[in-house]
């Protein structure tokens, strides 16, 4: 369903329907209570917005600038949202089995997830780092920039000496539980399809469909800002 | 038989100056709980690894002897086979979980294997309840203390049902409450049927619970027996093995020609000794 | 000297660390901090270090408020050492490692090289300045660890968690290195769970729970209390028990005592003295 509203996205240029784009996209995010989350991104993204919108009216050939930049925004940030749509609700876990029971191989699905599990534990030993290094006198946040580039590698090196040594330790633990034995691994959980998953599907393609023909065939009111 | 057999082993790293195990002989049976220590750097870890087959199918080097578990030769088979025979937990909790939940991590090992998915939920269930870690079910590794973590890593080691569960200083790393909860899991275990062997320095904590205490140095056995027996040999005291303080006691009044009826393992039971000497 | 003055101090406004702890530590005071995971332990003693700076209340060493200074400068004053050596440990040969941070604190090459040798000797790690610290054991990086940091012989030396994993040799060398340093005249903190270590080699313990301090006094007073044992998650040691029992029993034996040579004194007082052989 991303994908169809990403290219739903991508099909029109009009401030209209692109408005009526992300009000479809809002109730869903809503409803998998990541409105937060997106907020969030779109506000580290204003920034690129505004300056889309600054240059494109200053440089834009089109009728009228203002109306083509904004709307280009507007394109983004549907696009965008229609493709975070799918990080924000779907879990590791269930993408790892998604993975999996696409074939991918369950050695890179699983390295997949395991990175995700470790990077709360990794953010920590770095800090820890940093305070036994600044514990030692290492000034992290003073000097010019080459003296604090070369800083780095107090912590660098100890953050991939600690990872290696982790590394192994989980290996151990994981060979020990068999992994990697057999072929015929089994899973205690699966993911099928419902009937709700289909009725998602064939709506999208519908969706889709309709969309197509509306750019083909019917003129769109085109709404201006007063600029 | 004997479950696990250790006839003339020795190993040495790739790349170390000595070997780690020198000719080392032993076996360990059934329902023994065997207490495995030493001084740093004796091979107490080594000879955890080599019960499982890590040594030598994972950690590669020069070796020679045998191991024998299950009647398995450990240069033989792969480390998967020795899974079902021989669990093993390590000292770092946080190294053990590797999934994302609790229901996850215990499912794993049998997963790995094969097992059947409805016989994987019913193992899951039941070992969520044996160590009572309904509370941690959906949690993340990193949300849990160092004391539920190594809870839920033995979940997932026994989610094999192996026959001995060997423990490589599981409490290192945790708080004394942590630390006590995690070895009367062990213990509790151990009554019911499992063959345990844990390496440890506490021994005032495991003392009284083992039938049998293994002392290493550099690589060989230098003593092996009852408890009782073995710490209050001389050679605890020379190489550095923690023994228990009121095992110390009933050394230094045995050294002043006072000796007490019988060997303390414990403050409580050096009590009552005293007692029982002090009334007659 | 150092002053804790009413500290407070939560992480991220979130989680309260530190509810109004005031603490006072003399020159050449030797102590321990107790108290369960997160009771505040570690993040009191990176206040000394000024790695935190408390959100209210103030840290003061040696007359002066940290606040006017940086943890660089505090390091001079204030050694910590951490829990895991592999934080720290990142250049190639043991020698290099001390030197490093005896340079972060200005010390000249030839004041550096001197003092690292110096601390090289009275560690005992003669054999091992020109190895790899990576190629070393566990045991032996955490030595390099700390001769790191006693080689700038700061004026308080603070260890978190020394004893982990240490069998009974390597503790009874870093009691007797306590020991020594203490004789020097610097102040001595170790943060810790070992009951019994802290019986044994140190004199003072300060006990905490839940961000506050429940109890400040000597060891053998603040670890015979069992509510406060209870509130830091201790069990009594072997012998604190064993006194116990028998006091019940002889009520000349003391109650409170817990040193490994009291017990051994007093229990051979109840059976009648040296040479009376128990039949």
């Amino acid at each position: 369903m991303s994908i169809v509203l990403a290219t739903i996205s991508l099909l029109f240029m009009e401030m209209l329907v692109l408005l009526v784009i992300l009000a479809l996209l809002f109730p869903i995010l809503a409803a998998s209570k990541s409105l937060r989350r997106w907020s969030n991104s779109m506000k580290s993204l204003s920034v690129l917005l505004g300056f889309i919108i600054i240059f494109n009216t200053l440089l834009s050939t089109a009728t009228n600038p203002f109306n083509y930049s904004v709307s280009l925004a507007l394109r983004l940030v549907a696009l965008m949202t229609s493709f975070s749509l799918f990080f924000l609700t779907v879990h590791p876990d269930e993408l790892s089995q998604a993975l999996i029971q696409m074939r991918v191989r369950f050695e890179f699905a699983f390295a997949m997830s395991m990175a995700m599990r470790y990077v709360p534990t990794l953010a920590q030993e770095a800090y820890a780092i940093m305070d036994a290094q600044k514990a030692r006198g290492v000034e992290l946040d003073k000097g010019s920039l080459l003296k604090r580039i070369r800083n780095i590698i107090p912590i660098i090196v100890p953050l991939i000496i600690v990872s290696i040594r982790r590394a192994l330790s989980i290996a151990e633990s994981m060979e020990s539980r068999g992994f990697g034995a057999s072929d015929t691994r089994t899973y205690m959980e699966k993911l099928a399809f419902r009937r709700k998953d289909w009725m998602v599907v064939v709506l999208s393609l519908i969706a889709l469909l309709t969309s197509i023909y509306i750019r083909l065939y019917v003129p769109i009111p085109n709404l201006s800002l007063p600029f | 038989m004997p479950l696990v057999e250790f006839q003339d082993f020795s190993f040495k790293y790739y790349g170390a100056d000595s070997l780690a195990l020198k000719k080392v002989t032993l076996a360990i049976d059934e329902g023994e709980y065997v207490v495995i220590t030493g001084p740093s750097g004796c091979g107490k870890t080594t000879l955890c690894r080599a019960i499982n087959g890590l040594i030598p199918q994972f950690h590669r080097g020069y070796i020679a002897g045998n191991v024998v578990v299950n009647g398995m030769n450990t240069r033989e088979h792969e480390v998967a086979e020795f899974a079902t025979t021989a669990g093993l937990v390590f000292q770092q909790p946080e190294n053990q979980l590797v999934t994302l939940n609790v229901e996850k991590e215990i499912a794993f090992g049998p997963e790995n294997l094969g097992v059947e998915p409805a016989e994987v939920r019913r193992r899951v269930e039941e070992l969520i309840d044996l160590l009572d870690i309904e509370h941690l079910r959906d949690k993340h590794p990193h949300e849990m203390s160092g004391g539920e973590q190594q809870r839920v890593a033995i979940a997932a080691t026994l989610a094999l049902k192996p026959k001995i569960l060997i423990a490589d200083e599981p409490t290192s790393n945790l708080d004394p409450k942590s630390a006590e909860t995690i070895l009367e899991i062990i213990s509790s275990l151990n009554r019911r049927g499992m063959t345990v062997a844990i390496v440890e320095h506490r021994l005032d904590l495991v003392a009284k619970d083992a039938s049998r205490i293994i002392v290493m140095d550099q690589g060989s056995v230098v003593a092996d027996g009852r408890p009782r027996e073995v710490l209050v040999d001389d050679i605890c005291e020379e190489i550095g093995v923690g023994i228990p303080k009121a095992t110390l006691i009933y050394k230094r009044l045995a050294a002043k020609k006072v000796r007490l009826s019988g060997v303390p393992l414990s403050g409580d039971e050096l009590a009552s000794l005293v007692k029982e000497s002090g009334s007659t | 000297m150092i002053i804790i003055e009413d500290v407070h101090f939560s992480y991220d406004g979130l989680y309260t660390a530190l509810r109004g702890v005031s603490l006072q530590i003399d020159d050449g005071e030797s102590l321990a901090i107790m108290g369960t995971n997160g009771a505040g332990k570690t993040t009191l003693v990176k206040h000394f270090n000024g790695l935190l700076r408390p959100q209210s209340g103030r840290v003061i060493l040696n007359g002066a408020d940290t606040k006017d200074f940086s943890i660089a400068e505090i390091a001079r004053e204030v050694g910590l050492v951490m829990q895991n050596p592999d934080h720290q440990l990142f250049l190639d040969t043991v020698e290099k490692e001390i030197v490093f941070g005896l340079k972060n604190l200005g010390f000249t090459e030839e004041e550096a090289t001197e003092r690292c040798s110096r601390t090289i000797t009275s560690l005992g790690l003669e054999g091992l300045a020109q190895r790899s610290p990576f190629a070393l054991s566990g045991g032996e990086r955490k030595r390099v660890a700390l001769a790191s940091v006693l080689a700038t012989e700061p004026r308080v030396v603070v260890l978190d968690e020394p004893t982990i994993g240490q069998d009974a040799c390597q503790k009874q060398r870093l009691a007797e290195m306590l020991e020594s340093l203490n004789e020097r005249g610097r102040t001595v903190v170790v943060v810790t769970h070992d009951i019994e270590f802290v019986i044994e080699h140190l004199p003072r313990t300060v006990a905490m729970a839940n961000g506050t301090i429940v109890a400040d006094g000597q060891t053998n007073k603040v670890l015979s209390n069992d509510e406060i044992l209870e509130c830091c998650s201790l069990t009594p040691p072997q012998l604190t028990q064993a006194a116990r029992s028998l006091h019940e029993e002889f009520p000349t034996f003391p109650e409170r005592l817990t040193l490994l040579s009291e017990v051994e004194s007093e229990v051979l007082r109840i059976l009648g003295g040296e040479n009376s052989v128990i039949p």
